[in-house]
């Protein structure tokens, strides 16, 4: 067995040819979500599927993943910590910032912040980031992956809150919360205009790809905040 | 500028440098209380801050460490805390909608179950559902039924099989169980009955209770049913009719599960849209009420069967067709839809849409 890194936190491990996303275990022997243990020289990996998680192929898409071991993220959408289980694997010495709407799934949630000491849950609505401004710090990195028709506002304003000058932005637009009948390309560039300039945000977007085969009708967005020019 | 944070109140000046700080005590139970009720106070940061900066600039904490942990303990405090108070009265109702659909769907499995298998040693025995499953858990083998019992004759002349005692057992004891499934369900049917009044009364006073738990269910609450606009409440339920004719060419859909309603039942198939406007119209202004404090107004229920009798006097007969297509009155079909609308009627659209008619009232139980 060998170990490919491909970036910060997140590695290839290589079984018969066949390479495995996955990420150190920061809470080694226990599974998250029922997925595979991989022990490779005494260090344990935890196999991330790209099909459940949006972060996950986003890797496998070719993103540059711009979370870093100490990063400081806000995660919008944290549903019952699929990904932000992997998220706080990567940050072994940063904290990541769990949103979540649904009391139900925050239930399940609440469970992976006990093992883990690095994910911060916050029940809250992120439509409303005003509602959480007084526990949120400014953040190097914003990830999202909510199913809402205003997507593109709710990182914008997120954004506005809390990315920090130059941090970067992951987002995960899923057409279908927009609108179901119309073509999900055009509901795509809609989306990423959007985001780019409605909102009193500025963003360059640095990479856009869609997520097939691991998700359909879904487009991955990297975009870095625009500084405000003082002058 | 004041800002309110997790670890205090903090004052601000225009460079956002702080100039005072009234820190809370270090006590989590304190803490996370403060974090909620935070949530309701003006004085939220209107802006992102740095919050870590701050504490320590303010001394609430030493190390980066101590501020982790201290709000990480604090916001899973708060969220727990959260949580279990979000036990409402209408989540409870959507439970037991759910639960009932759960147990009717094990019942109808079960009960098949017990038909089939029963059938071998009682084949002339005529029940179906409950009233055999009553049968076989009081019984067990047909040679047990008394001379006074009215299946007695059919009993002794069976062309059944023999049952042995290990199956008449097991028999016996799958029926008891599935007795206990249809006593589950009659429970679920009567909480939803006595709650649904004090939960929703002007709903329940309008749609009954049945149907008014069944909206909340789809809807996801009672606030969530109050923000509907009363043409969602009127096809909630009929989401594949409805998406199909978001798509192609079919027409859209009348009614959603309000069709199980006896003013759109029990009307002639023209005058079914109409009153399913009418009634999603009053189910929404009463669902606002239930939702928002209101108690029971029944003026809303008078008001509308005025609206609906007038409905029915204004279309007392079926519309004149315009197309000279034969159509089948139904309640699956749009009846009396005009044909100038159906550009492309030879083309497929058409067919397709006049094929599928029975999914158009997808809410409707079979």
């Amino acid at each position: 067995m060998k170990v490919e890194q491909l970036s910060d936190g997140i590695f290839e491990v290589i079984i018969d040819d066949r390479k495995i996303l996955s990420t150190h275990n920061l809470y080694p022997g226990h599974s998250v979500y029922g997925e595979r243990l991989m022990d490779v020289d005494g260090v344990e990996y935890r196999q991330w599927d790209p099909h459940r998680s949006k972060l996950g192929a986003m890797v496998l898409k070719g993103f540059e993943i711009p979370i870093e071991y100490d990063s400081h993220v806000l995660y919008l959408g944290a549903a019952s910590g699929t990904t932000v289980s992997h998220v706080s694997d990567i940050l072994t010495d940063g904290l990541v910032y769990a949103v979540e709407f649904s009391p139900r799934t925050m239930r399940d949630l609440i469970k992976l912040c006990d093992q883990r000491p690095n994910i911060i849950p916050i029940l809250a609505d992120a439509n409303q980031p005003r509602s959480y401004a007084h526990i949120v710090e400014t953040v190097d990195v914003i990830f999202q992956d909510v199913a809402q028709p205003n997507q593109a506002e709710i990182a914008a304003i997120n954004s506005k809150y809390f990315l920090e000058e130059d941090g970067h932005l992951m987002l995960s637009i899923k057409s279908r919360s927009i609108d179901t009948v119309a073509s999900p390309k055009k509901v795509f560039k809609d989306e990423v205009k959007k985001l780019e300039g409605d909102f009193g945000v500025e963003f360059e977007v640095l990479q856009r790809k869609e997520l097939d085969p691991f998700h359909e009708d879904h487009l991955g967005v990297l975009a870095r905040m625009f500084v405000e020019d003082e002058a | 500028m004041k800002a309110v944070t997790w670890f205090g109140t903090l004052k601000l000046s225009e460079n956002g440098d702080v100039e005072e700080c009234y820190l809370l005590e270090k006590d989590t139970e304190q803490l996370a209380q403060h974090m909620l009720l935070a949530v309701e106070n003006e004085e939220l940061p209107t802006h992102g801050l740095d919050l870590r900066e701050l504490a320590l600039a303010c001394g609430f904490v030493e190390l980066d460490e101590d501020y982790d942990v201290l709000l990480r303990e604090i916001c899973i405090k708060a969220a727990k805390r959260q949580i279990s108070m979000t036990d409402t009265d209408d989540k409870r109702i959507i439970q037991a909608v759910e639960a009932m659909d759960d147990v009717d769907k094990a019942a109808n499995e079960l009960s098949e179950r017990l038909t089939e298998w029963y059938g071998v040693y009682f084949p002339e025995l005529e029940l179906t559902a409950e009233s055999m499953a009553r049968f076989v858990a009081r019984f067990g083998s047909r040679e047990n039924v008394p001379e006074d019992h009215n299946m007695f004759s059919k009993a002794s002349s069976s062309m059944g099989a023999e049952l042995s005692l290990v199956d008449e057992d097991l028999l016996r004891n799958f029926a008891t169980n599935l007795c206990g499934i249809y006593d589950t369900r009659k429970n679920l049917e009567q909480y939803i009955m006595a709650n649904m009044g004090a939960v929703a009364p002007n709903l329940t006073n309008i749609a009954g209770a049945p149907l008014g738990a069944r909206l909340i269910s789809l809807a996801g609450g009672l606030k969530k049913l109050a923000a509907f606009p009363s043409s969602t409440v009127q096809v909630i339920g009929a989401n594949n009719a409805l998406f199909k004719h978001l798509r192609s060419r079919a027409p859209s859909p009348k009614h959603g599960v309000i069709f199980n309603h006896p003013f759109i039942k029990g009307a002639p198939w023209w005058q079914r849209g109409k009153i399913a406007r009418a009634l999603a119209a009053k189910i929404s202004l009463a669902v606002r009420m239930d939702a928002y404090g209101g108690k029971l107004d029944p003026s809303i229920k008078v008001n509308l069967e005025r609206k609906v009798e007038s409905i029915r006097k204004a279309h007392p007969e079926p519309p004149k067709k315009q197309s000279t297509k034969v159509t089948q009155p139904g309640p699956g079909r749009a009846g009396g839809r005009p044909a100038k609308k159906r550009g492309g009627q030879k083309k497929g659209g058409m067919n397709k849409g006049s094929k599928n008619t029975d999914d158009r009232s997808g809410g409707r139980p079979a």
